[in-house]
């Protein structure tokens, strides 16, 4: 779909910003994080981009980096916008765009909490889900959560009759569940 | 509701209700109850319930457990059912943890063999001290030992295991049936990458191979596009990468899991791709990292440059110890390159494999013969070892009568000279006994040749076996069928028909069968049904056997031999603790049979030097 | 927090006192908690608190191989789970650059609509439930029940199907299900005057929800209202419509609103979506035979995936309103990043919140189930 005209317009007027425009109603916005609260503002008040679907934090970790993506959406040009903006990942700080968006506090507090990235403005940052978990943020990369909940569960042990029969026999266990998992090899 | 009256709400929003319309509820009163009891009923026809395997079709491949996503399959070895690597099955039976099982079928979708599915069952309770009950082997009779039949299994619609191969690219009939080229061109790396992509890694082509080559690795390593990587698997088990890329008979596809219901990965094309797609000189780069540069002070020589001599100087050259080859004709490679015609195996790739050989530090010595240029007594004395792998060079005959005739000759022998590029007499008709992989190699060589000169091809080969029972690889089999050359299965051989001095033809009669009853080589013919195939020249190939005249009546007398071959034991050592023996001479012919061979007995003279060493330090 | 761990922070005012909401209540879809403060049994402000549902999803996914998501996606939202695994699908469909053949879609649209009616029959029974009548909540259950029979034979599972995977779906219809299908529509509708009787024409009802959690068409707005609340509140808004997906576009349906805002008008929209669902799936019954061709696209082996680096967000309209899926992939077997928007996310915290505030306590279950909140897309 082409971009409706006054978007057009609208986009010149960002310099810095990378626009691609890949699937049917889809807008990738690659904003340099100053200016993104800037664009937002732009795109809610001249382009009717009223809705804030979700804010989505993605840890890019090997480059030290969080990614911040706003999608919303806009009934007058039918198009979701990705703003995506790049931020570091230490000291992990950002602004709020709580003053544009309401819907915003939920997902900044939810980011702070799962990634422990800070939102300057944000009207609650206080734990929401992990009301109980001391840990570092969960969603980081760096948190191995099968290697915590090996350390804190056991797998059961099952002696059930038809086993103890089969190694009379000589045979038995042979290859347990995580040795082959493929998705614990992927990382491999 | 149509669509006109859409606009029409039903119910007015600000209406004020009724007191009243909720006794209408009451007619209820006088109806059935909706709910079921609450009793085991039969799911619907393809409900995802409790597992069954079909111990029968069940290969204990153990791609369920991979596929899992709940880590919910722990593998169990069952030793009363089948074991045989060779045929891709093991005595591993899936079982299921309930306690993590999610039922979400996938184990079902990817089974290789569809031996497992899941039931119409699925009610489970127990008291907290039988919590053992959860972990279930599936057999054919279901969780409680009652038949509710099965519901989710494998249909065409929810099978995800891919069935077909990617097709090897090659030359047409037509352009080369006159000329040597290689017949396969080989993959691309999408078609490698996708082919690669079908594995589901169970590694029963590991456990069939001879020499127990890394197959899941390297082609997982393929898939991911780390071509290094898949070449340094494949040289852990085989320096003859090229060669068996080629020529291999791959006893990995036979055991491979995909092949029980569809076409087997083409684990051998892909070790192919694998090495062509690396440079040499990478190549030799990643072996060489292995050798240790230390000279261990010892000397062994290996007789004979084939498969078994050259990875046993390999292996051991890697050590540290240094070898010397010895071989009689002018190059080294003993069968694969005098045996094996150019169209499938190029003499420049298996040179390739053999410079990564002596790049490792192995000296070969061409044009010495063991026995004439030097004797195998002066070879003991200037080393602590020595291995004969001989190979088979020596065709066997049939002996009917007319065999000796001049015209009658060894198909071994003849494919020799066709590779040393010596001219023969091309025959303008030809007749082959044999149906073995020799006997097409033959054929193809002569019709190849008969094209080039005559520019039309007149063969015939006649073999004892039918066609359900060749010898001869299928695609060998119709690959010459399609360069023209008649192959009449259930022929038997009687006489080669001379007239006057000069050599006519080959007379055959009807195979009834070949074995008696004890198994024993007793053909039976119809004596009815008689073809006279006419020729100038008849080629056997019924196999091969050693020249074993270096060995001298001394040491002959005092080895061990077993129907003409020579006996070692499962270290491929002989009853002389300085001599091994290895490869086809032992063992029969086979590329890859003779590489394992060739680790058996580096592994063996390593040990033995060790011992040595020992020896000379206490002493 | 649990319950016995809880202080408060500051003792209240004598003449207000604080009330723990949950986490185990009959008027909440899953586990939750409600912190309200009360004056009298006046709703002075209210806290949301979730976490007992938390089971991790994203992080367990970006954990598993593409394929193994498949299982795994539907458990997120209990009482809606399809237009999960269809995002999810769809997500990596994009991903991949792979076309769904038309079949599949079709079939897709009809697991939808037949999640979506499963999904608004529980939420009737739930909002009865929570106005003191359980009648309509067996009835709901009941009925729903035999949609769940038509899935068992469709998907071979009764609420999580694992139905769908990246390409198209797993199984076509069984032979005559078309037919079953089109009785139990107008089984369905015949019981809709039943239903009206007992709960939607019920002065009762009426009383206790016209007024109760209203809301504004610009509040809505405001806090990410989506789906049958924000038409409710007289927005014709929807994603099928707006953001047309799979083929959605060539069907013919209604997108019913009400002005009320309150929890009265949730409720009639949903009753007319209903409607409108086996409106959808009548065509369907229609169209389905006549289109040929495969259910799924050729994929490889699913052991060995690397999907192509890149990002998708798929919006779906679930039955709770707008479902987004932002997956992320770096080229590898495995999702580098998938977050899920739940519409609940919204529903529950922030709108729940503020509506609650001012209303009576006996009021605050209703308000959460006329919201149709579901607990576990929060906490996912």
């Amino acid at each position: 779909m082409e971009k409706p005209i006054h978007m057009e317009y609208l986009l010149n007027e960002l310099a810095n910003i990378k626009v691609r425009n890949e699937r049917q109603r889809r807008m990738r916005l690659d904003v340099p994080s100053k200016e993104l609260p800037a664009v937002l503002e732009l795109l809610k008040g001249r382009a009717g981009f009223m809705h804030l679907s979700a804010i989505s934090c993605v840890d890019w970790i090997d480059e030290n980096q969080f990614e911040l993506v706003y999608h919303l959406w806009s009934n007058q040009v039918s198009t979701l916008v990705s703003a995506h903006t790049r931020i570091e990942r230490d000291p992990g700080v950002y602004l709020s765009v709580y003053d544009l968006y309401k819907p915003a506090a939920f997902w900044e507090r939810d980011i702070h909490e799962m990634y422990g990235v800070f939102f300057e403005g944000s009207p609650d940052m206080e734990k929401f889900i992990l009301t109980e978990w001391d840990g570092p943020p969960p969603m980081r990369k760096e948190f191995d959560s099968e290697a915590w909940v090996n350390d804190h569960f056991d797998w059961q042990n099952y002696r059930p009759d038809w086993l103890q029969e089969i190694e009379q026999e000589g045979g038995g266990i042979a290859i347990l569940p995580d040795e082959q998992r493929f998705s614990r090899k992927a990382e491999e | 509701m149509s669509s006109a009256d859409t606009k029409k709400k039903d119910i007015d929003y600000n209406s004020n209700g009724s007191v009243l319309n909720p006794l209408k509820a009451l007619s209820f009163f006088a109806k059935k109850p909706v709910t079921e009891k609450l009793e085991p009923r039969i799911a619907a026809e393809r409900y995802r319930g409790f597992h069954v395997n079909d111990w029968e079709k069940c290969i204990g491949c153990s791609t369920c457990q991979k596929v899992c996503d709940n880590a919910a399959i722990t593998m169990v070895k069952v030793p009363s059912q089948k074991e045989d690597p060779l045929n891709g099955i093991r005595n591993l039976r899936p079982a299921i943890d309930y306690g993590r099982c999610c039922w979400c079928a996938l184990c079902v979708d990817l089974c290789p063999t569809g031996s497992i599915s899941l039931s119409r069952e699925y009610v489970h309770t127990c008291y907290d001290e039988q919590l053992d009950s959860y972990f279930l082997l599936p057999d054919p009779n279901g969780m409680h030992n009652k038949d509710y039949g099965e519901g989710w299994n494998k249909t065409e619609e929810n099978d995800l295991v891919d069935h077909n191969r990617q097709v090897m690219p090659e030359r047409t009939p037509e352009s080369r049936s006159d000329n040597f080229d290689e017949i396969v061109d080989g993959y691309d790396k999408q078609q490698a990458i996708i082919e690669a992509s079908r594995c589901v890694q169970c590694g029963m082509c590991h456990d069939a191979c001879p020499t127990h080559m890394h197959a899941p690795e390297y082609i997982r390593a393929i898939w991911s596009d780390d071509i290094e990587d898949a070449v340094r698997q494949i040289y852990r088990t085989n320096p003859f990468a090229h060669t068996c890329g080629r020529v291999c008979t791959h006893r990995c596809e036979t055991a491979c899991s995909i092949g029980k219901r569809g076409e087997p990965i083409a684990i051998r094309w892909l070790k192919r791709y694998a090495v062509d797609a690396l440079s040499h000189d990478k190549i030799k780069d990643i072996v060489l990292g292995d050798v240790n540069p230390e000279s261990s002070g010892f000397n062994i020589a290996v007789i004979g440059s084939g498969p078994a001599g050259l990875t046993t100087a390999f292996d051991l050259a890697k050590l540290g110890h240094k070898v010397t080859v010895y071989e009689g004709l002018d190059k080294p490679g003993g069968m694969p390159r005098y045996g094996i015609p150019y169209y499938r195996l190029p003499f420049d790739k298996l040179d390739d494999d053999i410079n990564v050989i002596k790049a490792a530090g192995v000296k070969i010595k061409c044009n010495t013969w063991v026995g004439k240029d030097i004797t195998l007594e002066q070879l003991k004395k200037k080393n602590h070892a020595v291995l004969l792998s001989l190979g088979l060079q020596l065709g066997r005959s049939t002996r009917i009568p007319g065999s000796d005739h001049k015209h009658v000759q060894k198909a071994v022998t003849l494919l020799q000279k066709i590779a040393a590029g010596e001219k023969i007499d091309v025959p303008k008709t030809a007749a082959i006994i044999g149906g073995g992989n020799v006997a097409m190699d033959i054929a193809r060589s002569l019709a190849r040749l008969q094209k080039q000169k005559f520019g039309e091809v007149n063969i015939t080969v006649t073999a004892m076996e039918s066609f359900e029972h060749f010898l001869a690889d299928p695609e060998e089999v119709k690959e010459a069928q399609e360069e023209g050359v008649i192959i009449l299965p259930s022929r038997g051989p009687q006489e080669c028909m001379i007239e006057k001095g000069a050599l006519v033809g080959l007379r055959t009669l009807k195979v009834l069968s070949i074995f008696d009853e004890q198994g024993r080589f007793a053909p039976h013919f119809d004596e009815n049904d008689e073809i006279c195939h006419e020729c100038e020249t008849i080629v056997e190939a019924i196999g091969q056997m050693t020249d074993v005249d270096l060995l001298g009546e001394e040491l002959t007398e005092k080895l061990e031999w077993q129907r003409g071959r020579l006996q070692v034991d499962e270290n491929c050592r002989t009853s002389e603790d300085w001599l091994w023996a290895a490869g086809d001479m032992v063992r029969g012919p086979d590329v890859v049979h003779a590489v394992a061979d060739g680790h058996t007995v580096s592994k063996s003279i390593n040990e033995y030097l060790k011992t040595l060493q020992m020896e000379k330090k206490s002493s | 927090m649990r319950a016995e761990n809880y202080e408060p922070k500051q003792h209240p005012p004598s003449h207000e006192y604080e009330l723990n909401f949950g986490p185990n209540h009959p008027g909440i879809e899953g586990n939750y908690a409600l912190k309200v403060k009360l004056h009298g049994d006046t709703v002075v402000s209210a806290r949301a608190d979730a976490g007992y549902l938390h089971r991790g999803f994203e992080k367990l996914m970006e954990q598993r191989l593409w394929i193994q998501n498949i299982a795994l996606v539907p458990r997120i939202c209990v009482p809606d789970p399809s237009p999960m695994e269809v995002a999810y699908s769809m997500a990596v469909e994009q991903l991949c650059g792979l076309d769904v053949p038309e079949r599949a879609q079709w079939l897709r649209v009809m697991q939808l609509e037949m999640s979506r009616i499963t999904a608004h029959l529980f939420y009737f029974g739930g909002h009865a439930a929570t106005t003191g009548m359980y009648n309509p909540m067996f009835w709901g259950v009941a009925d729903r029940d035999l949609v769940l029979d038509l899935f068992e034979e469709l998907t071979g599972g009764r609420v999580y199907c694992i139905y769908n995977m990246p390409g198209g779906v797993r199984r076509d219809i069984p032979e005559g299900f078309l037919d079953r299908l089109s009785r139990l529509l107008d089984y369905l509708e015949s019981r809709l005057p039943e239903y009206d009787n007992l709960f939607f024409t019920n002065h009762v009802l009426i009383n206790r929800a016209k007024g109760t959690g209203q809301m504004s068409q610009h509040q809505a707005l405001e806090w990410a209202v989506t789906g049958p609340n924000l038409r409710a509140t007289g927005l014709q808004c929807d994603v099928r419509r707006d953001d047309p997906y799979l083929v959605y576009d060539e069907l013919e349906f209604d997108i019913p609103v009400e002005q009320g805002g309150d929890a009265l008008a949730r409720t009639l929209v949903r009753r007319s979506e209903l409607q409108q669902s086996i409106r959808i799936l009548r065509q369907i019954i229609q169209r389905l035979p006549s289109i040929k061709g495969p259910i799924r696209a050729p994929i490889p082996n699913p052991l060995a995936w690397n999907v192509p680096a890149g990002e998708a967000y798929v919006r779906l309209e679930s039955s709770k309103g707008e479902l987004g899926w932002y997956v992320v992939s770096n080229g590898g077997q495995k999702p580098y990043r998938v977050h899920v928007r739940g519409p609940s996310s919204m529903h529950a915290v922030q709108v729940l919140e503020n509506l609650a505030k001012g209303s009576r306590l006996e009021d605050v279950a209703q308000i959460m189930f006329s919201l149709d909140a579901c607990p576990p897309e929060v906490d996912r």
